[in-house]
Order: C-alpha cells, then sequence, then structure tokens
C-alpha cells in the first residue's frame, strides 16, 4: 500500500509534522524508534516548554502529552520500536525498510516523507581534551536519560563543560538530586544557552559559570574512573593560557558541547548538504533538493526551543500534503547566502515552485551584538532591514519574506550588523 | 598443574595459545585486564605489514613477511576479518624517491612477495586523493589491514574450544620457582602450578620477568601512539595504506582504512616514562594532523569521531626478543614485541613453540583440535532474503540497539553469552561495534546496559563500562531510596 505522507520520527518535530498533514486529510504513517511517542520532551522534566506555541510553560512530557493527544483523536497511523534502516527513492516513489522485533523487515511506500529524526549529541570525540579516557566523561543528554527515565545518577561530584541548555539543566538537575556541582566551563566569552537558563538553573544555585575557559585535562584513578579535570582560561584565540589552571575533583564530567542533526538515512538519497547547519540544503517549504522529501526540526537546524521546533514541523507537514496535491512542479530557485556576522541561515533557498509557502527565515549571529541591523538585500535592492536589540548566538533569529517583493534571478544576502 | 600457564591475552598471548591447542597440553591463559586484548592489541593501527621496512636479518624481518602470509590461513580457519587493501609509501621529491629506492631493496632482501615503484600518475588512478605532491610510490600489494582484537577473540576462542582454559581479571602478583616448576600467585591468593610460563605480558613483561629473575635481558621502553578516527560514512576516500618515508621514530603518521569503513589517522610517537599513560595530548594530536596532510588532500578532519593513544611494547632492544629465561629453564620471554608485533604474531606463536620450545618433542599433537571458528553473524551486512530467514527463526535481529552501525539485539546477546562473553559495555562494544559509530553509544549505551543487566540477572547499577569498578552509575535516585 502507497502512503502519502511518511513521518520519520516521533518526537516534538514529528509529532507536529504527521499532525499537520493529517488535517490536510492525508494518509500518513509516523514511525517512531523508541517504545513510546514523545522522543527526547520524555527525557526533559523540566518546565519551559510551551510558552510560545500555547502561552503556557509546561514540562516536556506535558508538552508532548498535548500534541499525543491531539495525534491519537486524528487517529494517525504510527509504529513505535521500529527503527528504518534505508530510505530510497525509486522514480517519483520513497520505499523505506524498517526493523522491528515484532514486524522482522518491512517495506513501505510513501509519495512523501518527513525527516524529523532530531539531533545527536557532539561527544568526547568530537573536541580534543587531552588526557586519559575514564568512564564519568559523558554526553549531558545520556545522563539526563539515565537520571530521568532510568532512576540512575552517573555520578556525585560533577563539572559541566560547554554552556549549551542540556548542560545548564543538568547542572540544576544533578544539584537537586544531591550532586555536587563544581561549575560550569564555556570557552566562548559568552554562554551558549538561553538567558533564562543561566539564571534559573546556574545563578538561582550558585553554581559558577566559567566563561573563556575549557577542560585541559583529564585524569583517571587506577579504576579507570575520573578523577579529576583541570580548568584553564583561553586566550581570545582559544588557547589555554599556562598559570591558570585550576583543578577540580569529580568524579563525573558531563559534555554539552554542542548538537549535531542526525541525517544519516539520507545517505542514500541526492541532496544537497551544508556544512553551515551540519544538515541539508531546503527551500522555503522545507523541501530538500529530493522532490517531496521535507526535513524538519533539530534534523534541520539545532533549535533552543521545542516550540520552534513544532511550529517549522507544523509547516513541513503542510506542505507535504501540498505536495502530495501537486507533485510537479516548474523549479525556479535562488539562493539565501549568509553574510556579515551569520553563521548560518535556514532555509538556503527560496524556490518560486512555492509561491504560496511563507518565507520563514532563522538565523544565527556568529558573535553576541547589543543593537544589531538586520539587513536582507537582493542586488541593489534592500528588501527587509530591521533592528534587533540584544542578539546572542545562543538564540536563534527569525524574520520572514513576502515572495512577492522578490524577482527570480538574484541570490539573496542577510548582514548582520552592530549599530550604535 | 600446569603445563603452561600464558601471562598476557593480547594478540601475542591468544595467537600463541591458539597455537599451543594444537598440541595436547594443559595450559591456561591469564588476562590482568577484565578482557582479552584491552591494551596495546586494541590501540594500534591495524596493519598487516608486508614486511619491507624492518631491518633484514632480524626476528622483526623474517617473522613479519611470515606472519602476513599466515593471516591468509587464519582468514580461513577462523573467520576473522581482513581488508586486502595494499600500501602505498609516498615520496615527495627526488631526496625521497633515494629513500624509496632503499626501501624497495629493504623488501627485496626481505623477501616481500610484491612490491614495486609507481609514478604519480599510475599511483592516482586507484587513490584519487593521493597527494598532488606526490612524486613516486612504493606499492606493497600484500599489505593488509584486520581488527586486531576481532584476531584475538577469535585465537583464544578457538584455543578455549580446543582445550585451553582462560582467566580474565588474573594479575600475576608473585612468581617462585621450586621442584621443578612455578607457582604463580594470582591477585594476593590464588596460587597455580606450571611446568613452563609463557611471559606475553606486553608492556609489563619486564616487570613481569624481574618478579623471578635477576637480571631479565631487556627492559620496556613504553612508547605511546596518538590516532583520530574518521567516521566510516567517508569510506572510499583512501583505497590503500598511505605511509610517509619511515623515520627512526618509526613508521611516522599514516592514512590507514580499516575493515569496518573507518579511517585512522596516527601515529605520532613518542617514548614515556609511565606505562599506563594512554593519554591524547594538544601537541601529539596537532602533529597528527599537520602532517597527515603531505599523503592525502582534502582530509576529511570534520567527520573526526574520537581520538585515542595506545602505549607499544618497545624495549630497549632494537629486535623482538624471543627466547627461553637464562635462569630459568622452561620460562619464556616474549619481549619488546612493539611494531610489527601484530604482522608477526602468528609466526612467533609457531617460532616459540616449535623451535624455541621444541614442543613436538615433548607433547603429542592433540588429535581433536579443531581450526575452524564460525562467522560472527554481521546482521546488517546479510542480504535481504538471509536477513528475512534469520528473523524467522530469531525475532530479535530484528530489534536494532545501535542506530549508527546497525546492531541487533540478537548480536548483542550472543556477544554476552558466547564462550568468550562479556558483559561490560567495551567488551560488547569491541565484539558487536555498538556505540562504535557516529554517536558514540549518546543513543545505545542505555539500550545495551539494560540488555545486560536483564541477561546476566544483575542490576543496572552493578553494569560496567569495562573493569570491575569501572560501574556505569554512582547512585540510584532518591525516589527509589
Amino acid at each position: 500500500m502507497k502512503r502519502d505522507i511518511i513521518v520519520i520520527g516521533g518526537g516534538a518535530s514529528g509529532l507536529a509534522a504527521a499532525i499537520s498533514a493529517k488535517k490536510e486529510e492525508k494518509d500518513v504513517l509516523l514511525i517512531e524508534r523508541e517504545d513510546r511517542l514523545g522522543g527526547i520532551l520524555n527525557q526533559c522534566i523540566h518546565n519551559g516548554f510551551g510558552l510560545e506555541v500555547f502561552k503556557e510553560e509546561y514540562t516536556g512530557p506535558e508538552y508532548a502529552y498535548i500534541y499525543i493527544k491531539e495525534f491519537n483523536e486524528l487517529k494517525i497511523d504510527y509504529l513505535i520500536e521500529t527503527t528504518v534502516i534505508k530510505l530510497v527513492r525509486v522514480k517519483d516513489e520513497f520505499i523505506l525498510y524498517t526493523s522491528s522485533l515484532k514486524k522482522g523487515i518491512q517495506k513501505y511506500i510513501a509519495k512523501s516523507v518527513i525527516i524529523s529524526t532530531g539531533c545527536y549529541e557532539r561527544t568526547r570525540g568530537s573536541i580534543i581534551i587531552p588526557g586519559d579516557r575514564p568512564t564519568g566523561v559523558i554526553t549531558a543528554g545520556s545522563a539526563q536519560r539515565y537520571l530521568n527515565i532510568d532512576g540512575y545518577m552517573v555520578g556525585k561530584r560533577v563539572f559541566i563543560l560547554g554552556s549549551g541548555d542540556i548542560g545548564l539543566i543538568m547542572a540544576r538537575r544533578m544539584y537537586l538530586e544531591g550532586a555536587e556541582v563544581l561549575g560550569v566551563a564555556e570557552l566562548m566569552p559568552y554562554s551558549n544557552g538561553l538567558t533564562r537558563n543561566i539564571v534559573q538553573c546556574l545563578n538561582d544555585f550558585d553554581i559558577p559559570l566559567y566563561l573563556s575557559h575549557t577542560v585541559t585535562r583529564i585524569n583517571s584513578d587506577e579504576n579507570n574512573r575520573l578523577k579529576s579535570i583541570v580548568l584553564q582560561k583561553v586566550n581570545n584565540k582559544f588557547k589555554p593560557i599556562e598559570g591558570t589552571e585550576k583543578i577540580f575533583e569529580v568524579d563525573t564530567l558531563l559534555l554539552s558541547i554542542g548538537l549535531i542533526p542526525d541525517i544519516v538515512l539520507l545517505d542514500s538519497l541526492d541532496v544537497e548538504y551544508d556544512k553551515l547547519t551540519k544538515s541539508v540544503r531546503v527551500n522555503q517549504a522545507l523541501e530538500t533538493k529530493v522532490e517531496g522529501l521535507f526535513v524538519a526540526g533539530n534534523a534541520l537546524q539545532v533549535h533552543d526551543l521545542a516550540d520552534n521546533v513544532s511550529k517549522e514541523s507544523e509547516r513541513a507537514g503542510y506542505n507535504a500534503a501540498k505536495y502530495v496535491d501537486n507533485p510537479k512542479r516548474e523549479h525556479k530557485m535562488i539562493k539565501l547566502l549568509p553574510g556579515e556576522n551569520i553563521s548560518y541561515i535556514s532555509p538556503q533557498y527560496i524556490d518560486f515552485a512555492w509561491p504560496d509557502s511563507d518565507i520563514i527565515c532563522s538565523f544565527r549571529s556568529k558573535s553576541k551584538i547589543e543593537r544589531g541591523l538586520i539587513e536582507v538585500r537582493q542586488g541593489e535592492n534592500t528588501i527587509l532591514s530591521k533592528r534587533r536589540m540584544y542578539i546572542v548566538p545562543a538564540e536563534m533569529e527569525t524574520f520572514s519574506l513576502k515572495i512577492d517583493a522578490l524577482n527570480n534571478t538574484q541570490d539573496i544576502t542577510i548582514n548582520l550588523e552592530a549599530i550604535k | 598443574m600446569y603445563d603452561f600457564i600464558i601471562i598476557g591475552a593480547g594478540i601475542i598471548g591468544s595467537t600463541i595459545a591458539r597455537e599451543l591447542s594444537k598440541y595436547d597440553v594443559k595450559a591456561i591463559v591469564l588476562e590482568r585486564e577484565n578482557d582479552v586484548a584491552n591494551v596495546q592489541t586494541l590501540a594500534n593501527s591495524a596493519i598487516i605489514h608486508s614486511g619491507h621496512n624492518p631491518e633484514p636479518n632480524t626476528l622483526k624481518a623474517k617473522f613479519n613477511v611470515l606472519g602476513n602470509k599466515l593471516y591468509d590461513e587464519l582468514e580461513k580457519e577462523l573467520n576473522i576479518p581482513i581488508l586486502h587493501c595494499g600500501a602505498f609509501v609516498v615520496a615527495h621529491n627526488k631526496k625521497e624517491e633515494e629513500h624509496l629506492l632503499e626501501l624497495y631493496e629493504n623488501a627485496k632482501i626481505n623477501n616481500v612477495p610484491e612490491f614495486e615503484i609507481l609514478d604519480y600518475e599510475e599511483a592516482v588512478k586507484s587513490e584519487p586523493n593521493l597527494s598532488k605532491n606526490t612524486t613516486k610510490v612504493l606499492s606493497l600489494p600484500t599489505t593488509k589491514v584486520t581488527n586486531p582484537w576481532e584476531v584475538a577473540f577469535a585465537c583464544m576462542e578457538n584455543a578455549m574450544e580446543n582445550g585451553i582454559e582462560f582467566q580474565k581479571n588474573a594479575e600475576v602478583t608473585d612468581i617462585i620457582y621450586r621442584d621443578k616448576h612455578f607457582i604463580i600467585t594470582i591477585n594476593n591468593q590464588t596460587k597455580l602450578k606450571s611446568l613452563a610460563i609463557i611471559n606475553a605480558a606486553g608492556v609489563n613483561s619486564d616487570d613481569l620477568a624481574n618478579m623471578i629473575e635477576k637480571d631479565t635481558p631487556f627492559y620496556i621502553r613504553p612508547r605511546k601512539g596518538e590516532y583520530f578516527v574518521i567516521d566510516r560514512r567517508v569510506k572510499g576516500f583512501i583505497n590503500h595504506i598511505l605511509y610517509p618515508l619511515p623515520t627512526d621514530a618509526g613508521k611516522g603518521v599514516l592514512l590507514t582504512p580499516q575493515v569496518h569503513g573507518e579511517i585512522l589517522i596516527g601515529p605520532n610517537s613518542l617514548y614515556i616514562d609511565d606505562k599506563n599513560n594512554k593519554s591524547v595530548t594538544f601537541e601529539g594530536l596537532d602533529y597528527v594532523r599537520k602532517n597527515a596532510p603531505a599523503l592525502a588532500d582534502n582530509i576529511p578532519f570534520d567527520k573526526i569521531i574520537r581520538s585515542f593513544a595506545g602505549v607499544r611494547a618497545s624495549s630497549n632492544l632494537d629486535d623482538f626478543y624471543i627466547d627461553e629465561s637464562k635462569e630459568y629453564k622452561r620460562f619464556y620471554h616474549l619481549g619488546g614485541i612493539d611494531s610489527p608485533g601484530l604482522s608477526a604474531a602468528p609466526a612467533i606463536a609457531k617460532y616459540l613453540l616449535e623451535d624455541i620450545i621444541k614442543i613436538k618433542d615433548l607433547y603429542n599433537i592433540n588429535k581433536n583440535f579443531n581450526p575452524y571458528r564460525e562467522k560472527r553473524i554481521e546482521f546488517h551486512r546479510l542480504p535481504f532474503e538471509e536477513q528475512h530467514e534469520l528473523i524467522k527463526k530469531y525475532p530479535t535481529y530484528g530489534n536494532i540497539i545501535c542506530k549508527c552501525e546497525k546492531i541487533t539485539e540478537k548480536e548483542i546477546v550472543d556477544a554476552i553469552h558466547s564462550k568468550l562473553g562479556s558483559n561490560t559495555i567495551k567488551g560488547i562494544k569491541k565484539r558487536t561495534r555498538a556505540g562504535s559509530g557516529l554517536c558514540q553509544g549518546g543513543y545505545c549505551e542505555e539500550k545495551v546496559m539494560k540488555i545486560i543487566a536483564r541477561e546476566t540477572s544483575r542490576s543496572p547499577i552493578d553494569t560496567l563500562y569495562d573493569s570491575p569498578k569501572s560501574n556505569l552509575f554512582k547512585a540510584e535516585t532518591k525516589v527509589k531510596e
């Protein structure tokens, strides 16, 4: 049986995408690897979810439940404990192979596919931390899962490297659970987490944040368990400054050093990669170079807020439905290019084959800017000029464009300027 | 009373154990670590060299060339993974080309079976990312890559199948000689008696010898090497092992394709004081990163998933030291087995037993010796039809635990319960590759932990990463108390 749309992943992104596609009266199947829907939201037992979408504050599981409830009410088909092992495109169809304990290996066919596979955590391997390789060095998200889902503490004396949001949340969580949290180190001169998390997770608990610091040595004890770390201040070229070494005796080092979109499933498809987002390039409909293949949520770009994941994925679901209605389109694309001070921009293309699709652009700045001017240019024309206060790399910025204001031949550049 | 006690279950101890199991002997292998192949065998370049490099007329030269051939036999009998990729030694200018010619002559003297010098134009056809600054290469088609710990597992498993005993977490704390036999103390407690001892203790082989010898004929000068691992999704970036020209410090920084698709970059080479120092350093990894681009252009450094360091058991001597003790008959040393130790291992095992021990004069052949070991099922590599058939029989093959490497529940359960099973996260990773991929266990470690706990009927709080005290968790949450 051929499905209209298959959504891969049942977290914040997949749920929202499936719901909006189903509302357009499409035949939708969602495939989830774990034994329940909700994804990483299930382990995020802290509050702070829902403010953007519902104007109410929920915990992660509560936020997920709102979507799961609607998902069930819409009677959307789904599979759990099922891993998609291969995704290929044959002519104008997608073929998915799945593997599960209950059904073994199965084949599914779809007209359109939405990738809602989220992201994975950067590990110690992706950065160089000199020293031994003991147990007790673990990513913050893994520690969060062990603590909140399984009920186990990975350590009692904890230091955290990286001020990403999961790290900050885990600083508070470990503290509340009775661990000693000795500090959080951030290589950059500013935090990589949301301001509210710095306040609510560190300041409220007197946990020190060491900006422009990094861990320069990991030492293990005779049982190959973490014994201590060396913290060092870095200069403006991120090189450790001699004489600033501080030793912390800890049994656990949590790593919160970034997230990477998980798009391994796209290996066998002819997509275009973007080094800046570490994902694939899409147009404003969130469609990749492969027609009918949509990517949304943290698989497309790492978001700060689950709410934004939901909103973006809702658009992917809606657009996938529109694609199913009208798969043959004349593509005419221009590029959206990151200019000065912009570390990445999403989407990377504007496709005039999608005239009705909103153009919602997200970007991050390369540095902290107190007062900024966002300028969007197409050739000589300034299409958008917007002042914005307090722009930081840790917080994603968005703006929208109208397709009517654009010509379909010239690329667009986004610049961010610090003004007085 | 044992006939033999082998101390150390690295590649050397394991290949010797397997060779020994061809004879009618009572023997045991003692390993200090919580697993076979946990030190030097776990952290090296994984190359089976052709034998072009060692000084002629050394044990290194002889056993490297011979060992390389013997791996073809092991491949058939034990189903170990081997990548027959060949190697290029890369020269960039006239001076290096002269050096390349010397190596060519060296290969000839060492009886390397096939080799030739190729121009850049010829070499680049089969190695598109070869550095454009290359002028000539020495092509060594018999060079290959294996997975060293899989070889050690295979040998040890086969040895056990044929009657050899194995004990892990067994550190030898004392050796005494009395009435024509040795008495070995393990962990300051248990005592074992044996007529002969084989010292295959790697970096600790001198310490072990010093327990009984007054004048140990060698000492270990540990040499550390640091590496990067690049994700297997770059498979095909290089097709051969790429060597720079060797220096006194060793073979230099190499690019090595691995049997499962990753690429290793490294190592550097540094003498260190502490044998247990397996730390990576800024300087070491920086050296590796700076030197690798001489071999290939556009190295995908952005796809690095891991860095690690290994310690080589180099000694004060230039060659392997493989001999009977001068002070104690039937005490045998395998000292200073650094590169090309992995390549030479099967030949060393034969030499030790046949030429040094003269085992054929002492013991009968084991008539029941079974040289074969069943192939470990790598489920994701099988064709769909075979997968379907297997899932019908064993549904847990359908349950994918490690998403990155597509490792199934059945493979993990088998690794726990196999003859040489393991109940640690690292042991399972070594046996199945669960946790070896892009996310480095971020997704699957929890699942593996739960399967281990279930299969060994213990609480997750008691599950180990590696050594007996390396518990994953320090406590349960307050709610549970």
